[in-house]
């Protein structure tokens, strides 16, 4: 895959050696059969369920890997439960993507404890130096690609209204941490209209924004969001105010969808995290350690997130979803 | 009588009117704060935005005035507007490509029919769960529970987890569409609160309801099919639903098995603030949908004075609290 220039620390599985570093069970062999369970934050994210699929896709390509697919339904509890009862079925591997990264600390190091290798994907758990990688795209960086775009698109400035998600929730405050670092140090022309939660929702995005766009005596030229279903909602408002084209409104993801708004001009950009590669280097870097013992070059193996926008399309992971 | 007597009554009756008119009051006392803070709040266009906004939870709490009146509860609204929304949007798409495929050469279906069946979708989950309460006595919070994450187990299944988008223009009116300058859903909202207030005050059914909710067993011993009763509010509730998850897709050009997080809480927040009692038999649809106004002008009112969404949260539960405190107040005075 073309993507995998975006890697920034080398996913690769050069041997880092045993520096040191105990391995918690002996390799398995290079072709043993291996069984792993996948703890994705929520199916209720399409980000998740293709990271999920891609990564079960990898495993097919590796051979003799069994996934087991457990839902995390965005509950530490349910997460904690689920990595129990693996330990009890005696898993080789887990893969987590962590809803709460001091909760699932406990389980994760009982679980490497009991000689089950850990890699959490999309978002770290804190504390427990054991976990073999962190393979993750940063939200912050990506949202400072997205302030970076506002600024290339709006070289004079521009008044902005900023959707955020969840109130208190790590990846809305990131995604507008990065915003704001980009755009408040590109100075006083580019103005903060409003910041309102949107939730990561479409429909309380799209409500979010027909409030602000009455409530605002001059329409907005920019509109960005903390994900890219506020920002189709956002986009549904813009629309149905008859100020289609006037308003730049930009999401977060690269979602289905959101490609093809990109494509169709609803949306200027959308910010790509390559959640697909994140499942396949997440899978092969847990697999190679399983079978063989090697250990990626850093435990963070880090994917730079990109802006996607109509002129640079065919870099968007999931470009190939959205047709001709 | 004497005339201490008669200025009782009379104090009496004025606050059993107060008390009737407690949630109204508070509603336009809300407005005129709103107002007064920021005039573009009183744009005609803003006042439709808040009608619009509050239709599609507005009609699912019409539904739960029925379950509340007859001291049910129920938990799943919001899973079964995902799930019913997906299923309209199969319907209106045909199926999913590269999954299945519901018309041989893969066309689409018309809107009636994808509004069909999100409404019957919405039915039979209803039903489904009526008859649970009513025939296996299983409480109606634990049915609902259960049936919220089924649903939503459901509708995340339909969808593969992801949305359903793009549908043609004559599905999409029922969500974005106007007569006039009056938005569609409002009039969807408009006709089932009418409906339903006819139902509720003028028919043998809404007697019923309102026996079953005051009194189970006074309701069974008079002569009222409780059973029957309990299952047709149930289907009830999912009619609405379904119906609502028709407009929502329909108005965000996408369904989703995330749509409608958390509406069975605003839902039975309009009821409450509307002064239907939680312990059943008293209250009606006419405070609901005032309730339900409350509810959308707070929000509306809130994001446009651009009020920080973490203070935001701390407002809404204080002047949710405030209301119903306020109703209950007035009608104590009343006894």
């Amino acid at each position: 895959m073309l993507k995998r220039t975006f890697l920034l620390a080398a996913s690769g599985l050069a041997l880092a050696g045993a520096l040191g570093l105990p391995a918690a069970a002996e390799p398995k062999g290079k072709d043993a059969e291996v069984t792993i369970l996948v703890s994705p934050l929520t199916f209720a994210f399409p980000h998740f369920v293709f990271l999920t699929d891609e990564l079960k896709d990898e495993a097919n390509k590796l051979g003799g890997v069994t996934v087991v697919v457990a839902d995390g339904q965005l509950s530490a509890p349910k997460q904690i439960a689920d990595i129990e009862a693996a330990i009890v079925q005696g898993v080789d591997g887990i893969i987590l993507a962590p809803v709460e990264a001091d909760a699932l600390a406990p389980v994760v190091q009982q679980a490497i404890d009991a000689g089950i290798a850990v890699v959490t994907v999309d978002r770290p758990v804190n504390g427990v130096p054991d976990v073999l990688a962190n393979v993750a795209a940063d939200n912050f960086k990506g949202a400072e690609a997205q302030g970076e775009a506002v600024v290339k698109a709006f070289p004079d400035g521009a008044t902005i209204v900023n959707l955020q998600g969840i109130p208190g929730d790590k990846t809305a405050n990131d995604r507008n941490g990065g915003a704001h670092k980009v755009l408040d140090a590109a100075g006083e022309k580019y103005v903060f209209v409003a910041e309102q939660a949107g939730n990561f929702s479409r429909d309380k995005g799209l409500e979010v924004t027909e409030n602000i766009l009455t409530g605002l005596a001059e329409v907005p030229q920019v509109i960005i969001a903390a994900n890219d279903d506020m920002a189709l909602g956002a986009a549904q408002a813009v629309d149905a105010r008859g100020l289609k084209g006037k308003v730049a409104i930009y999401g977060y993801d690269g979602s289905e969808d959101a490609l093809k708004a990109v494509k169709s001009g609803d949306l200027a950009a959308t910010i790509d995290q390559f959640p697909g590669l994140q499942g396949r280097t997440a899978v092969s870097t847990l697999v190679a350690f399983i079978r063989e013992g090697t250990r990626p070059e850093s435990a963070e193996v880090l994917v730079a997130p990109v802006a996607i926008t109509a002129d640079n399309l065919d870099q968007a992971e999931r470009v190939g979803q959205i047709g001709e | 009588m004497t005339k201490a007597q008669a200025d009782e009554l009379s104090r009496a009756r004025m606050y059993a009117l107060l008390g009737k008119l407690a949630p109204l009051i508070f509603l336009l006392a809300l407005v005129i704060i709103f107002a007064s803070l920021q005039p573009r709040f009183l744009l005609p266009l803003n006042l439709f935005n808040i009608l619009r906004q509050v239709s599609i939870y507005g009609i699912i709490a019409i539904g739960m005035t029925f379950v509340i009146l007859i001291r049910g509860i129920d938990l799943s609204v919001g899973a079964v507007v995902a799930m019913s929304g997906l299923c309209a949007a199969v319907v209106a798409k045909g199926g999913i490509e590269g999954r299945f495929m519901l018309s041989a050469d893969g066309s689409g279906y018309h809107w009636a029919l994808a509004a069909l069946a999100a409404i019957l979708a919405g039915t039979v989950a209803g039903l489904l769960q009526g008859m649970a309460v009513a025939w296996l006595s299983v409480p109606a919070f634990v049915v609902t529970l259960g049936g919220m994450t089924v649903f939503r187990g459901i509708a995340l299944t339909i969808g593969n987890g992801g949305p359903i988008s793009g549908f043609d223009e004559a599905f999409g009116w029922w969500g974005r569409g106007m007569i006039g300058p009056v938005p569609v859903p409002v009039l969807i909202f408009a006709a089932v609160a009418l409906i339903a207030w006819v139902v509720l005050t003028q028919t043998r059914f809404g007697r019923a309801v309102y026996a079953v909710g005051s009194n189970p067993d006074a309701a069974r011993l008079s002569g009222i099919n409780v059973s029957g009763v309990t299952l047709s509010v149930y289907a009830l509730i999912g009619f609405c639903s379904g119906l609502g998850g028709f407009v929502l897709a329909s108005r965000l050009n996408s369904a989703e098995a995330v749509a409608g997080t958390g509406y069975e809480l605003t839902a039975i927040a309009a009821v409450v603030i509307g002064g239907t009692s939680l312990y059943g038999g008293t209250g009606g649809v006419a405070g609901t949908v005032i309730g339900a106004l409350l509810t959308g002008v707070l929000l509306n009112g809130l994001v446009i004075l651009n009020v920080s969404p973490y203070t935001q949260q701390i407002l809404v539960g204080l002047i949710i609290v405030a209301a119903v405190a306020f109703d209950h107040f007035i009608k104590r005075q009343s006894r």
